[in-house]
């Protein structure tokens, strides 16, 4: 039972930081309609930050730095690029931030080298035991961090002029705008939001259990990809459900991989979120709390 | 705003050309004035060789430090008279991780090199090996997977994964009281790499009276709580890992932190000096170990890894140690072995370099590899000895080599058997 139950927490902890990207990637598409697929660069970027920072400004300090960083970097990706779009569809920026990916990756890579960087985190390689469940205690951190930032970001949006304008500005573009909210403004927002949480993930993604910043990192968030779609594309809630969700099944499956490997074969741990993936889109089209296509009947 | 657009997406694609560009090719074909048979790649004063490795992808860095080697190498041998009066040059392209690349470049490549010292990468140089088989075109190092060894243009540098895997239970078994009857992980990437050490594992496991408990991961898992839980839960004597630097550190961590202090030996790739600067460092002192075919980076009694390390010293003092020198090195030396043989039997030309290699005796490579390697068998490794080393903060780039062995599970090994 408590096997089960550590590879439940475990499963839920990490999870809530693959909601985060998940969010980053739902919120920027509902601000400017982009896929943004560098966002595992900006991932890696804040983390890496973080790393090389670490040792003369401090852990806290560098953690800010990463934040900022990531925040400015994913602004500036809106303010140079998509918004210069000659074309301003999703298709072209979708590519576009294939590129910007490749740009982004190539040159960390080339940073970090071959060598995997350590973050400098105070909770090392601690573990929290609740009886016989161990937990990381970075992943316990996680979780609660996670929460909290969902938490501002319900505020924001539901409470704040700023989200509830974003809100509008999701909603229908050109009838906010002639309400007199920036469009401008509410697609930069959106950006530095998603850089930031896309910062606080790659965080904790690169801290024990994992042992520090590597150019793989940057993979990590396509795993975010199935909970961002299941949740919605357009859905912020969406995410951190498709998140939990997609934790708890890789967690589980990886966990019980010996008992179910006889009828599903060796390594379906790495395919089963995209199999809860294509399941709840058979189900729901539009994702778990994502809005559905107006169509004409 | 377009203007600058446009502006700006030209300057990126000059950047990308520049990144692409590639050395002149080299005047193909045969001459000479000697009495020795030449083909591609050769002239009267000059031999080139290739190299289609990975600058811009995620191996950029490892790679970056075998060019280097490489390159200083094949300095040396220049400046030592060349081989068969010719001077050696090294034509190096990047293939960027990406196997469509790999094959326009080696297309493009063909004609104008002899041989190939290496084609980095288990995708990359899957996709090239049975165009160069066909050309008849030596290739090198390509990683140590067991598919590569049915080539038989290929040369291995030392035994492959199968062999390390086996060797890595055996091991277990006759010096870490790895009791029989009991389980051992075996945690591996999916592919090439990843399949081959299973498979030797799995073999080793049935000799030596053990059970496996095997758990596929990719790359992209940098997180092994599951992985870590389940192999605790099943109460393993130690585990075998076939996977990258990252997947190790975070294994050994979490298996640590859950109180299962198990041995853990890692294949080949898996390590790295930087680990133990992590948060696993503590754990990995105490549990990890390598198991690999090329001597480990700290290795005062082979003159080969020595002669390896002060050339790499003075090429870059301040690159980056690690296993990749030797091995760069001894890629470079095998192919240079190859080259003059085919010189010696007055043939050399492609096919001449791959005859030279598969029925020139054993190899020595003066401890860089282990000794006796036999190439005659297309479809075998090469040896079945192997170099463990232990994790240590002691040791130059972190690896102390305790032993070289052959187990005999290793040793009953065989592909296709």
């Amino acid at each position: 039972m408590s096997y089960f139950l550590e590879q439940v927490l475990n499963g839920l902890s990490y999870g809530l930081v693959l909601s985060l990207i998940a969010a980053g990637f739902a919120i920027v598409f509902t601000s400017t309609g982009v896929l943004n697929f560098a966002h595992g660069s900006v991932v890696l970027l804040g983390a890496y930050l973080v790393a090389v920072l670490h040792d003369t400004i401090g852990f806290w300090p560098a953690v800010l730095v990463g934040l900022v960083g990531a925040a400015v970097v994913g602004v500036a990706i809106n303010a140079l690029l998509v918004r210069n779009l000659a074309d301003p569809n999703p298709g072209t920026a979708a590519i576009l931030m294939l590129g910007v990916d490749i740009v982004l990756l190539t040159e960390l890579t080339r940073r970090i080298g071959n060598q995997v960087l350590t973050l400098g985190a105070p909770w090392g390689a601690s573990v929290v035991r609740l009886g016989d469940v161990t937990l990381p205690t970075g992943r316990v951190l996680a979780a609660a961090v996670t929460l909290v930032a969902f938490g501002a970001l319900w505020y924001l949006f539901s409470r704040t002029d700023l989200g509830v304008g974003m809100r509008a500005a999701a909603a229908d573009g050109p009838t906010a705008s002639l309400m007199g909210i920036r469009l401008s403004r509410t697609a930069a927002t959106g950006w530095a939001l998603a850089g930031i949480l896309a910062a606080v993930a790659g965080i904790f993604l690169t801290s024990f259990p994992a042992p520090g910043v590597a150019p793989t990192v940057a993979l990590s968030a396509f795993a975010a990809i199935p909970a961002w779609v299941l949740g919605g594309f357009d859905s912020v809630p969406g995410a951190v459900v498709g998140g939990l969700l997609i934790g708890l099944t890789s967690a589980l499956v990886t966990g019980y991989e010996a008992d179910l490997e006889p009828f599903l074969g060796a390594g379906f741990g790495e395919v089963a979120p995209y199999v809860v993936m294509i399941v709840v889109l058979l189900v729901r089209p539009s994702g778990l709390l994502g809005s559905k296509e107006a169509v004409r009947v | 705003m377009k203007h600058r657009v446009r502006a700006a997406t030209l300057a990126a694609a000059a950047l990308a050309l520049a990144a692409c560009s590639t050395t002149a090719p080299t005047a193909s074909g045969g001459g000479g004035g000697d009495d020795v048979e030449t083909g591609n790649g050769v002239t009267a004063d000059g031999i080139t060789i290739g190299m289609i490795t990975d600058l811009s992808g995620p191996f950029a860095a490892g790679a970056a430090v075998q060019v280097t080697e490489t390159q200083a190498y094949w300095d040396q041998v220049n400046a030592d008279g060349g081989i068969c009066d010719r001077d050696v040059t090294v034509d190096v392209q990047d293939h960027g991780y990406d196997p469509q690349r790999a094959v326009t470049l080696y297309r493009s490549m063909a004609p104008d090199v002899i041989a190939l010292q290496q084609v980095l990468g288990g995708p990359t140089s899957a996709a090239v090996l049975p165009l160069a088989e066909q050309d008849s075109v030596y290739v090198g190092g390509v990683g140590w997977a067991g598919s590569a060894l049915a080539y038989e243009n290929n040369q291995l540098p030392g035994a492959s994964n199968a062999i390390q895997a086996a060797n890595a239970i055996d091991y277990m078994v006759d010096e870490l009281d790895v009791p029989e009857g009991s389980t051992v992980g075996v945690v591996y990437f999916t592919g090439d790499y990843g399949g081959d050490a299973l498979a030797g594992a799995e073999h080793a496991a049935e000799e030596r009276g053990l059970e496996i408990l095997a758990q596929e991961i990719t790359p992209a898992t940098t997180d092994l709580s599951a992985q870590a839980s389940a192999l605790a839960q099943a109460d393993v004597a130690g585990v075998v890992l076939a996977a990258a630097p990252t997947q190790l550190a975070s294994l050994a961590g979490v298996l640590s932190s859950q109180g299962a202090d198990v041995p853990i030996i890692g294949m080949n790739p898996t390590f790295n000096p930087s680990l133990l600067t992590t948060p696993a460092a503590d754990a990995l002192l105490a549990n990890a170990y390598s198991m690999t075919s090329v001597s480990p980076y700290d290795n005062p009694d082979s003159p080969g890894v020595q002669e390896a390390n002060e050339l790499y010293a003075s090429a870059d003092p301040a690159g980056a140690t690690g296993w990749e020198v030797p091995l760069a090195y001894v890629q470079a030396e095998l192919l240079r072995q190859a080259l003059e043989g085919a010189c010696e039997s007055g043939d050399l030309t492609p096919e001449g370099v791959v005859a030279a290699f598969r029925d020139g005796g054993e190899v020595d490579t003066e401890g860089v590899l282990p000794d006796g390697l036999d190439y005659s068998q297309v479809g075998q490794s090469p040896t079945t000895t192997v170099f463990v080393s232990k994790v240590s903060a002691d040791a130059e780039a972190g690896l102390e080599l305790l032993d070289q062995v052959s187990g005999p599970s290793a040793e009953s090994f065989s592909y296709g058997g």
